[in-house]
């Protein structure tokens, strides 16, 4: 009886009151480790293609002699998106050859940024932005009608390896909520069937037109300005008259 | 009154020992001082050069700040914060460890903001590191144990038992030596910057960021360093702790012994732990003038091959040629008559790599006293031109600390890595922080930084001498301030040897002339072992080619494991008498085998490359019937008739410093001369060399097991193992 | 002889306490001043008019009895004298433990006798040894008082000076991030 209204009491203490760690420990949904897979392992090559080889050659021009290694993150956004999307170990071995600069020191910058994906991923990296302002205007139902669409799980890759789905933190499209990244584009001001439009139209590899799907050109006010309506004034306005010439 | 200990007087009577060697700056070096700065450390002044940090200020009046992340000789990281002062008008705490001192500023290292702020930072550590100090190896010497009760919280707000726990993080597989267990690590990062600084393997690093950030290699790897025991010391918790070590022994359980390593030339020192008569582990005691403060793997991880493999009793060879156990006035009986009934220039004795001072002083005596002067050791030098009469022919006469000032080291035959690993290390810090540059003329090893490549023919040393190379490697000595030359003694066993150390006599003379400074010596010679200085300095003849081939009929080893006695190189008749502490080649030579100390049983006296006169203690006693060595032929001169003049270990030693004061004036070391006589005498000994120079420890693999205790010792053969595992891995 | 030991004492001495003033100067200004004394010094009327022999014989009981300085108390303490003459005591500064970064308790001087065999008990696996003076670790402040103390008791000694005094240098943050190519590549 006692015990039964002690785990009571402790169960709407949990509910009510958070301290400094009761919060579960969150997990990346990657790991921090490299282990050897037969899609990424060491054996299988990796080289530059001779396009990227230019690009690399004008990266490093950037950077003084001494510090080449400033051109860390450059050169493996470019062995990723070379390798479609993901950066296998063989690739972050390559700019570690490239930059003559120890193989650990290339893995640590590999594992710091998130926007390396170090497993192999489908084609299209569906990004979707679940954070507050995304999440009041509905990212919950853009989140679900995707991953129906898709067939994958959050996290991980579709069973026809296109998609991938990811739930991510705030990209900075909070104006056009709820918004979803496709690899490098925003689509943005979704509905469910929007959302769905989209992943159809990816799925026969077609890209839709990225930006707001709410007609509005970017990020003004969507019934039309409220503010600012009148001309605009030239310049000198407001200037006394002394000073104007 | 009884005899002084002459230790003692010979401590009294050197007024060097007041003033360390490495306090000895160099002519140019000294610069015009900038004005110090005044600051405030809870109100005591204290006036430090600028650029100081507020933590080596509050050092300078004994105020020690807490710290995890901050080491003296590695880079200020200035992550752990736990260090943070209070400073006044400071709005916010500031880490000690990484700002520097402004002039008038008042640190408050007691204050309460500071108190709260380490006690903050200590709950957050305290937060994911797990509470399993019971099972915890670091338990009783542990950084984070002992501030969390000196700065840390009485109570906890960690209510989360029943969730999620605390953090987890796997373990790495680090290799034989190092056991990690991850979720300990508090990240202070002290492993990867040693890792990267000092030992010059960039394996570590931090993968992943905030709560998922952990320590590790990211790769399956192992960490293959000859320094790699370092980061055991280093981590300020658990997280790295000694493998072979783990589970065997609370640090207070155990008698710490200072002594001195043999196991390489440069005799670091060392303190030995000790528990029921059983070494269990070696951690490193700082000396600046030698070790700094680190220990190279071989000589922390062989006290195992102490327990084993080891002469517990005499024995003698029996009528079918094995070795049986005998007593011990069996076998000295034995070995009196054959040394009494022998031709005294049929008589030879052998000293081998860890043969100490005493002992060697003693078997010359009596070899001596019989008549016969065939003492040699198992390391070849050349004995032509001046050979060994002068000492700078055969020390590192720069010394270790001097080597961190050079601004060029040419090696000539030589890998510094593996044959003095800290002496690497010196080098390589001087490379990193001192723009010394570095050359070879040997074969191409890794020596974890960037050198110049000479070649690997004996004759670039020649055309370096004569001045007539064009290669860039001349150029560079020649401009050089303080250049160091380091000869590798295996090079000396060759045809060649005498005339290539005459060119590198010549090369170094040559280039010392035209120094400004003119206490800078540039000649090196690195000796292979650690008893061959002594050995040298007390008259023993390196080399035993030309006493086997006289055909001896008794052989005395002391220690001679080395391989260079065989059964087969002697006559059937011959009779090996053996004296060591381990059944290693010698012992399965010997017809007679007389067991002896080790290092750690006994207090002996070594000479490192330097010609540095250390001494070990007595850490345990002798295993079984062993004894020390110097009483063994003491007790054996008694019965051969012919008694050596000495009763104790103080006699002992005053026969020693007869012989060279030098042998007896521990922790000192005497600046050498007699550079150009030794130079003049090697002149006629410039004659064409053209063979190739080849070192005999390439690679890590043939580090670990040198000498009869590596040898004998488990954790040495699991290294070996473990390096060539890593050799097939891809990584 | 006694010099360097003295010479080595006050460095440590020295060292130990930096944080004090080494001497003050405010006494011997005083008693320099020829202000403070106006009058002449007051000569006592005893000490005119007592006889010379009186005036020696009352001088000689002023003084300060001299008790011998070198005391050698081997004799009446009980020490076994094999421990006593075969045995030497090592003057020494702690080492620091190399697995922490801690200095405190190091910054004093011990003697300790050689070590003696032990072994492991076999009722409870506990260390025992014959050596009653094993575990006599004492703590001095300086090697003066620790040579003191060994001579008084008759025991042998001898001095290890550790080598640890290191040159200073600054330490940098700022370093991590030079133009040094080599720190850069190096250091993480």
């Amino acid at each position: 009886m006692l015990s039964s209204l002690r785990t009571g009491v402790q169960g709407l203490w949990r509910v009510s009151a958070r301290s400094l760690q009761t919060t579960s420990a969150l997990q990346h949904d990657s790991l921090f480790v490299h282990r050897d897979t037969p899609e990424d392992n060491s054996s299988i090559p990796f080289e530059f293609s001779p396009a990227n080889q230019k690009r690399i050659d004008a990266l490093l021009a950037i950077y003084p002699e001494g510090h080449k290694r400033g051109a860390m993150i450059p050169l493996l956004d470019l062995a990723q998106r070379q390798n479609g999307g993901w950066l296998p170990i063989s690739a972050m071995h390559k700019v570690a050859e490239i930059l003559n600069l120890p193989r650990m020191r290339v893995y640590e910058v590999a594992t710091f940024y998130t926007m390396f994906i170090r497993r192999p991923i489908g084609k299209y990296h569906v990004q979707v932005c679940t954070t507050t302002p995304c999440w009041l205007r509905g990212s919950d139902a853009v989140l679900k009608a995707i991953v129906e669409a898709t067939g994958c799980q959050v996290g991980g890759n579709s069973p026809c390896g296109k998609f991938s789905v990811s739930e991510v933190e705030c990209l900075g499209a909070c104006v056009n909520a709820p918004m979803v990244q496709v690899n490098d584009d925003y689509y943005e001001d979704l509905t469910v069937e929007d959302t769905k439009e989209i992943i159809e139209k990816l799925k026969k590899d077609e890209k839709p037109k990225p930006g707001p799907r709410s007609g509005r050109f970017a990020a003004e006010p969507l019934g039309g300005l409220t503010s600012l309506t009148e001309e605009p004034t030239g310049p000198g306005y407001g200037l006394q008259d002394a000073l104007k010439a | 009154m009884l005899r002084q200990p002459l230790s003692r007087a010979l401590a009294l009577t050197s007024p060097t020992r007041a003033a360390p060697l490495a306090a000895r700056r160099f002519a140019e070096q000294v610069q015009a001082r900038p004005d110090n700065v005044e600051v405030f450390i809870d109100d005591q002044p204290v006036y430090v050069p600028p650029g100081t940090t507020v933590l080596q200020a509050a050092a300078q009046v004994g105020v020690e700040i807490p710290r995890f992340c901050y080491h003296e000789r590695l880079a200020v990281a200035g992550n752990c914060r736990m260090c943070l002062v209070e400073v006044e008008k400071s709005p916010k705490p500031v880490a000690a460890c990484a700002m520097p001192v402004m002039k008038g500023m008042r640190v408050k290292t007691n204050s309460d903001l500071t108190r709260k702020a380490r006690e903050g930072v200590m709950e957050f550590l305290l937060v994911n590191h797990p509470l399993d100090c019971p099972i915890c190896d670091q338990g009783g010497e542990c950084d984070l144990q002992d501030q969390s009760m000196a700065f840390g919280s009485d109570k906890s707000r960690f209510t989360d038992i029943h969730f999620s726990g605390k953090r987890a993080v796997e373990d790495k597989d680090v290799g034989p030596l190092i056991k990690t267990i991850m979720t300990r690590c508090i990240h202070c990062t002290r492993c990867i910057r040693f890792a990267s600084e000092v030992a010059g393997v960039d394996d570590f690093g931090t993968t992943g960021r905030g709560t998922d950030m952990q320590v590790g290699t990211y790769v399956e790897k192992m960490f293959l360093s000859e320094l790699s025991g370092n980061i055991i010391d280093l981590c300020p918790v658990g997280a790295l702790t000694s493998k072979p070590y783990s589970f065997a022994a609370r640090p207070w359980e155990t008698r710490r012994i200072d002594s001195v390593d043999v196991l390489d030339p440069l005799g670091s020192n060392i303190v030995v732990a000790t528990r029921t008569n059983e070494v269990l582990r070696i951690l490193p005691r700082t000396n600046e003038e030698i070790n700094e403060e680190w220990l190279a793997d071989k000589s922390r991880f062989a006290c195992d091959g102490l327990k084993r493999q080891r002469l517990v009793t005499p024995m003698m060879a029996d009528s079918r040629g094995n070795l049986t156990p005998c007593e011990w006035e069996d076998a000295i009986v034995a070995a009196a008559r054959a040394l009494r009934d022998c031709p005294p220039d049929k008589l030879v004795a052998v000293s081998g790599d860890l043969a100490d001072a005493e002992s060697l002083v003693a078997l010359k005596d009596l070899l001596n006293k019989l008549g016969s002067e065939n003492t040699c050791t198992e390391q070849y030098f050349p004995l032509e031109g001046s050979g060994i009469d002068f000492r700078s022919s055969y020390l590192l006469n720069t010394k270790i600390a001097n080597v961190e000032e050079a601004d060029f080291v040419l090696l000539i035959g030589t890998n510094v890595r593996f044959e003095a690993p800290l002496l690497n290390a010196r080098i390589r810090k001087a490379f990193i922080h001192k723009e010394t540059d570095v050359a070879l003329v040997g074969p191409k090893v890794d020596l974890t930084y960037d050198y110049m490549h000479v070649g690997d023919s004996a004759s670039i040393v020649k055309d370096l001498a004569t001045g007539t190379s064009a290669h860039e490697v001349l150029k560079r000595l020649e401009s050089a301030k303080r250049p160091v030359v380091i000869l590798g003694a295996d090079q000396l066993k060759t045809q060649e040897g005498s005339a290539l150390l005459a060119y590198t006599q010549e090369l170094a003379l040559r280039l010392q002339d035209k120094l400004q400074d003119k206490n800078w010596k540039v000649l090196n010679v690195l000796q292979r072992t650690a008893s061959q200085v002594a050995a040298l300095d007390i008259g023993y003849k390196p080399g035993v080619g030309k006493v086997l081939e006289a055909g001896p009929k008794v052989v005395y080893l002391l220690g001679a494991d080395a391989g260079v006695v065989t059964r087969e190189s002697l006559p059937k008749d011959a009779v090996v008498i053996y004296q060591g502490h381990h059944g290693d080649v010698g012992a399965q030579a010997a017809d007679i085998v007389l067991p002896g100390a080790a290092y750690t049983e006994k207090r002996a006296t070594y000479v490192n490359a330097e010609g540095r006169a250390q001494q070990t203690l007595v850490a345990v006693t002798p295993p079984g019937k062993a004894r020390e060595d110097w009483k063994i032929i003491r007790a054996l001169s008694e019965v051969v008739g012919e008694r050596l003049p000495y009763d104790n270990l103080d006699e002992v030693r005053t026969r020693m410093s007869e012989i060279s004061p030098a042998l007896v004036s521990y922790g000192d070391v005497q600046d050498n001369n007699y550079f150009a006589q030794a130079r003049a005498l090697a002149q006629s000994l410039q004659k064409p060399v053209s063979g190739k120079l080849d070192v005999q420890l390439k690679t890590l693999e043939d580090y670990f097991m040198t000498d009869s205790i590596s040898r004998a010792s488990p954790t040495m053969a699991k290294c070996v193992q473990a390096v060539l595992k890593q050799k097939q891995s891809p990584y | 002889m006694f010099k360097v030991i003295s010479h080595t004492a006050n460095l440590t001495r020295s060292q130990l306490s930096r944080s004090l003033p080494a001497f003050s100067t405010s006494a011997t200004r005083l008693a320099g001043d020829p202000t403070s004394r106006k009058e002449a010094p007051i000569i006592d009327n005893e000490s005119v008019l007592t006889l010379p022999e009186k005036a020696k014989e009352r001088k000689a009981l002023d003084t300060a009895i001299v008790v011998p300085v070198k005391v050698d108390l081997s004799p009446i303490t009980g020490v076994p004298e094999e421990h006593v003459k075969t045995r030497r005591v090592r003057i020494y500064q702690p080492a620091k433990n190399a697995m922490q970064s801690g200095t405190n308790n190091i910054h004093h001087w011990e003697m300790e006798f050689d070590t003696r065999q032990r072994w492991e008990n076999p009722l409870m696996g506990w260390t025992s040894t014959g050596d009653p003076l094993s575990n006599m670790k004492v703590q001095f402040s300086s090697p003066d008082e620790a040579i003191e103390h060994c001579e008084k008791n008759g025991w042998i000694w001898y001095l290890d000076i550790p080598k640890t005094e290191k040159q200073f240098k600054p330490k940098n943050y700022g370093v991590n991030f030079s133009w040094n190519r080599r720190t850069r590549v190096s250091t993480k």
